[in-house]
């Protein structure tokens, strides 16, 4: 049977011009998703670049400035902008902490459209105060973005049910279907062959556009092969629960229209209804406390601070006897009282701090919980891993650029109170910032999960078929 | 026998189960997004309320202190909610609700809520204007895409032709039939949100004069769905044709065009980055507004001019602190660097805007969600309108601040201290959005798009009766 | 052959099939008459196995068809009311289709020729379906039943929506198929037909098989009668 099936299956798509559109309207899709994706990597990168190349061009200013100031010569600028006292480069000449594009990122916007992707931190300089977010117009925030992923959670799944609605329902109505049942073949396996056809051709023609679009994008295809594969192996997965929900709902034996209908009230209920009643769940059990408030707190505790700032260096050198031991000169400029409370400060916020990265994350831990309940929600999240721009990626950033900040502050501190020159050759020890790609989900378990949903929904259909012996229901 | 067409269609869709399940669970979910919206409005209101208190009694709390320390202590000005945001949020989660003013520096509003949420976030949120927006289109192409292909494929079509029925009155009964439902669910919600939001006297004014704007255009987008979903019946050959590009029309305009359209616009004109913008406005602050009249330079034929125009050889001599004096004058020329820069931003969300407009060709989907955010007063443009009012505020302070120091000390005085209640006479930050009317003059185009897409849509539906 | 033992079909209270005793031998054409709910349908489908009886049983070719259900589908053609198959694929290709899922490998000759045995003509072969009329369709169905080698054959109203050319063309296959041994079991109410063609004749009402008749001993006028006289219709003088 399956090579029959195999083979008129195909001719009546490709005359029913289905392979066609199919093939045509998913080109289109990739193709715009793609050159979207690429063009937002590609200014990503020119960014960062810029940003690069300034640094590149003011380090060489301070070299040939401290070289002059070393060499005993008069120099042209600010007093307090002279790059021989450590404050002045912590301040005045930050390193850049940039988090690059991944090769993939075009997969999928996730989170960055949101927020910046270098910051320059210094040391006198609040973590609080580094602003992550970036300039963008909330209209686009408010869209979305026209991206592979978009193409897949939401698109991918319309085209398969217009694809696969009414395989069943389309033969009875037609009455072809009881003319196969008085044929000696199992109509379950008949229906399985169809649909599993069906899902060939779109694993196909997916697999043939993804690549092809890909290729004309400039993607670098052969670096990045295994996280391709990912990517289509969670498509695909993705794409065979809905032949399932589709192979299900033919099986109930309803009108095509009736099939369209609870088809597309599933891809209602999965891919726009489940993710933001979760999203709703979240913030209303695990409800981030107010940001104003926190904005109070903060003031009070830096007001207080001001006013003790003679006490609180006092105290912080008893507590850093290393630097008291060095301050021969007893010279207390502005900094050295601004870093101590700066520290102080930033200790007594810290559980206030807390309190909001704890909502968050029982938020995020609720949320993981449940991503089972939506295959939408998984494949997002997966792509967002596979571009390295979902929010846990940008959590990482965030972190690892509050942990570079305090290297950064760390070594300029002992210099600080230390009163030592900040010279060239201390030029070759500043710190370099290097960005790690957190990796945090595997993408087995996520194809793990689909699989799971796929022979869910396949169990429900073929028990429905099995109780169709009662004749009201039957499918014929 | 239009009245009997109506009765007809709403008998044949009320009897249908399935047509009965999706009004239930429309409806449901309409409730469900109604009482969560509104504890939030509550819940936000309240946040608003004790924030601007307490920020209030901070600022008057300084005790005795240098003014311009004070200045560079700021204050924050909050952003109020508008009651309708109740029904549409816009896009109020992606911008944040306190602007920081301090001397020298325009800052941006902090704290935007989806920065505080997971990726989850990004698939939007149940609320009522995900309902009215989304959900109720869709309603609208499962109620109605069969209304002309099912009489085919029944065999009453030419029954009906035989019986003389006239084909404009075919459309209306239809089309009134396939649209009664929909009045009713809308006319139900806003009502329901109308009375929420007039009970909650306490936060805002709330306006019936704004909801029903809201509801027009909200009908008005309606009403071009129900004459797509009907032509588009009427044109296939078979049901399942009709269903499968009524439903792709839906796609195209509610998800693929929003979001092509923001691609485009921001590709076309792209903001700068924060750093570049940041980078920008230092280099102007320093080299002057136009780059070759540096403040410092200013600052000297300011001293020559002031001295003339009172008389006096020296600063000292004059009657009011000069240092003082040139803060504020520098004050405001940085204020000025910043205007420039701000007022680019606009500019390229006013070109962004436009091509949103040209676009909306392909979406009636588009002129319908401005219109709606700007009515419920949650959209760019009244953020827009609220920095604006903070900036002013916050040239306003240091003006407040400055002066206290210019009139109270002497040129190369030191150690000035404003007393402890001079804080309190500083007026309070109060920020009111645009009116009705305004906002209805600024949005001329999305109006006339939807009023263009209304026309469009019921002029095929009018050929479509002659052709019956 | 066809067989059943007290067939009998309960939808709850109401009942469509009565205990119903048929035989159909090798070689028989066996017209079951009846109005619309007599029952008709309700017979072909159990044989088909479509639908499963609440008591009695179905035999086919000594299968029961309740225990067998493949096996006896082997030997069944059934060409149904409003046979529909495939429009965008030609004659050749729908005959190759159900003939190849049901295991048997035909090559292009064999399946054309079954359909000039069936009676269509060659310039039909490769034209698709979509285009043929009813007639032509039924003559692919017959070319199903021929390639099958089918040994029963069950007909629901055959005949109806046929012009007479294409009806008594109908009746010649049958003939000729009658000729092959096969046991035919035709639903209909084209009464001319059913007397030209059938060897027996049954009258149903109400789910019960009310009369039978061999067809030779039986004149179209009193055929006629008799069933209007079953359905409990005035009959006019005759």
């Amino acid at each position: 049977m399956f090579r029959y099936n195999f083979k008129y299956e195909s001719i009546l798509l490709f005359r029913g011009r289905w392979i066609q559109v199919l093939n045509g309207l998913l080109i289109l899709l990739f193709g715009f998703a793609t050159y979207n994706g690429q063009q937002k990597t590609q200014k990503r990168k020119a960014d960062i670049a810029t940003i690069n190349a300034e640094i590149q061009a003011s380090d060489q200013n301070i070299l040939k400035l401290l070289d002059s100031v070393e060499q005993g010569l008069q120099v042209n600028t600010r007093p307090w902008t002279v790059p021989n006292t450590p404050m002045a480069i912590g301040n005045y000449h930050p390193r850049v902490a940039s988090k690059p594009p991944s090769d993939l990122s075009f997969l999928a916007t996730g989170q960055s459209d949101m927020f910046t992707h270098f910051v320059k931190p210094t040391v006198s300089g609040d973590d609080l105060a580094l602003n992550f977010s970036e300039m963008t117009s909330p209209v686009q925030l408010l869209f979305g973005s026209f991206d592979v992923a978009f193409v897949i959670i939401f698109l991918l799944p319309l085209l398969i049910i217009a694809f696969s609605y009414d395989v069943l329902s389309s033969e009875r109505e037609s009455g072809s279907l009881r003319l196969l049942a008085a044929q000696p073949i199992s109509l379950y396996k008949w229906l399985m062959q169809k649909l599993a056809l069906r899902f060939f051709w779109v694993v196909v023609i997916t697999t043939v556009t993804v690549l092809l679009v890909f290729v004309a994008n400039q993607v670098p295809v052969a670096n990045n092969f295994s996280t391709i594969l990912s990517f289509l192996a969670i498509s695909l997965g993705y794409a065979l629960f809905w032949f399932a929900l589709a192979f299900a709902v033919n099986l109930w034996a309803e009108s095509s229209a009736k099939n369209a209908v609870a088809l597309l009230g599933l891809w209602v209920l999965f891919v726009l209804l489940i993710p933001s009643i979760l999203n709703q769940l979240g913030s209303t059990l695990y409800p981030i406390p107010s940001r104003a408030l926190m904005i109070n707190e903060m003031r009070t505790i830096k007001a207080e601070a001001t006013e003790r700032q003679d006490d609180i260096l006092d105290n912080y050198l008893r507590d850093h006897p290393e630097y008291a031991v060095n301050d021969t000169t007893q010279k207390r400029s502005f900094w050295h009282s601004y870093m101590a409370s700066q520290n102080l400060v930033k200790k007594e916020l810290e559980p206030v701090l807390l309190t909001y990265e704890n909502q968050l994350q029982k938020q995020q831990q609720l949320l993981d919980n449940f991503t089972w309940l939506s295959p939408a929600i998984v494949v997002q999240g997966s792509m967002n891993q596979l571009a390295d721009n979902g929010s846990e990626s940008y959590e990482g950033y965030r972190n690892q650029v509050i942990a570079f900040a305090a290297e950064w502050r760390d070594h300029f501190l002992p210099m600080l109170y230390n009163n030592q020159a900040f010279s060239s050759e201390d030029y070759a020890g500043l710190p370099k910032f290097t960005y790690t790609p957190i990796n945090n989900q595997s993408q087995s378990s996520v194809l793990l999960i689909l699989l799971c949903s796929v022979s869910v929904v396949l169990g429900v259909g073929a028990l429905r078929f099995y109780v169709s012996s009662a004749e009201k229901h039957s499918i014929i | 026998m239009i009245q009997k067409t109506i009765n007809k269609e709403l008998k044949e869709l009320l009897r249908d189960g399935r047509v009965r399940i999706s009004l239930f669970i429309v409806l449901l979910l309409l409730g469900v997004a109604v009482w969560i919206s509104s504890r939030q409005y509550q819940h936000n209101n309240r946040d608003y309320a004790a924030a601007k208190l307490s920020e209030r009694a901070v600022w008057e709390g300084q005790g005795e202190k240098n003014p311009h320390s004070a200045a560079h202590y700021g204050t924050y000005a909050f952003k109020p909610k508008y009651p309708l945001s109740l029904i549409d949020q816009g896009v109020d989660k992606y911008i944040g609700t306190s602007i920081f003013l301090e001397a020298h520096k325009r800052n941006e509003a902090q704290f935007s809520a989806a920065t505080d949420q997971t990726g989850l976030a990004r698939f939007g949120d149940l609320t009522p204007d995900f309902i009215l927006l989304f959900i109720i289109p869709l309603l609208i192409v499962l109620l109605g895409y069969n209304a002309f292909t099912k009489e085919r494929e029944l065999g009453t079509h030419s029954l009906l032709k035989s019986a003389g029925a006239k084909g404009w009155k075919i459309v209306l009964g239809k089309w009134t039939a396939l649209f009664l439902p929909i009045l009713t669910l809308t006319a139900v919600l806003l009502l329901l949100a109308g009375l929420l939001l007039s009970n909650l006297t306490d936060y805002g004014v709330f306006q019936w004069s704004s909801l029903a704007v809201m509801g027009l255009v909200y009908l008005l987008y309606y009403a071009v769905f129900t004459n797509l979903v009907l032509w588009v019946s009427h044109w296939a050959k078979r049901s399942g044709i009709s269903l499968v590009i009524s439903l792709s029309l839906w796609i195209v305009a509610c998800l693929a065009a929003p979001k092509a359209a923001s691609n485009i616009a921001e590709a076309r004109h792209p903001y700068p980055t924060r750093q570049e913008f940041a980078a920008n406005v230092i280099k102007d602050k320093d080299a002057g507004l136009d780059g070759h009249n540096p403040w410092s330079k200013q600052a000297k034929l300011l001293e020559e001019q002031v001295l003339k125009e009172y008389g006096v050889d020296s600063l000292q001599q004059l009657p009011f602190n000069f240092n003082a004096y040139l803060a504020q004058k520098g004050e405001e020329h940085e204020a000025e660097v910043y205007f420039k820069h701000y007022n680019y931003l606009k500019e390229q969300y006013e070109n962004q805007s436009g091509t949103y407009r040209s676009l909306a060709l392909l979406s009636p989907f588009l002129p319908a969600r401005f219109l709606s955010m700007a009515i419920a007063r949650t959209d760019y443009t009244t953020h827009w309108d609220f920095s604006d009012a903070a900036e002013n505020y916050r040239i306003a302070t240091q003006k407040f601040l400055n002066n206290n120091t210019a009139q109270n000390t002497t040129y190369g005085e030191s150690g000035y201290k404003a007393s402890a209640e001079f804080w309190q006479e500083l007026p309070q930050f109060d920020y009111q959005p645009p009116a009705l009317g305004q906002i209805l003059a600024n949005n001329r185009s999305n109006l006339t798009i939807l009023g263009i897409w209304a026309l469009f849509s019921f002029g095929l539906l009018f050929f479509t009766a002659k052709k019956i | 052959m066809i067989i059943t033992n007290n067939l009998t079909k309960k939808y709850g209270d109401f009942t469509a099939l009565d205990h119903l005793e048929l035989s159909v031998k090798e070689g028989d054409i066996y017209c079951l008459l009846g109005a619309n709910g007599a029952g008709k349908t309700t017979t072909i489908n159990l044989l088909l196995g479509f639908i499963t009886p609440t008591s009695g049983s179905a035999f086919i070719n000594q299968l029961n068809v309740q225990e067998n259900p493949l096996e006896t589908k082997q030997f069944l053609a059934y060409i149904p009311e409003n046979l529909m198959l495939y429009p965008s694929l030609s004659a050749v290709e729908n005959l190759d289709y159900f003939s190849g899922i049901g295991g048997k490998n035909l090559s292009r000759i064999e399946l054309e020729g079954f359909l000039e045995e069936a009676g269509l003509q060659s310039e039909a072969f490769h034209k698709r379906i979509g285009s043929f009329s009813k007639g032509m369709r039924q003559k692919v169905g017959i070319a199903i039943a021929l390639a099958k080698d089918a040994k029963v054959l069950l007909l629901d109203e055959p005949t109806s929506g046929l012009d007479p050319k294409a009806s008594n063309e109908f009746g010649n296959l049958l003939q000729k198929l009658r000729g092959k041994g096969v046991a035919t079991l035709m639903a209909t109410h084209d009464l001319f037909r059913a007397k030209e063609v059938a060897t027996h004749i049954g009258i149903m009402k109400d789910g019960q098989l009310k009369q039978q008749f061999v067809a030779s001993d039986i004149s179209l006028s009193q055929l006629e009668k008799a069933y209007l006289e079953t359905m409990e219709y005035k009959t006019y003088a005759s």
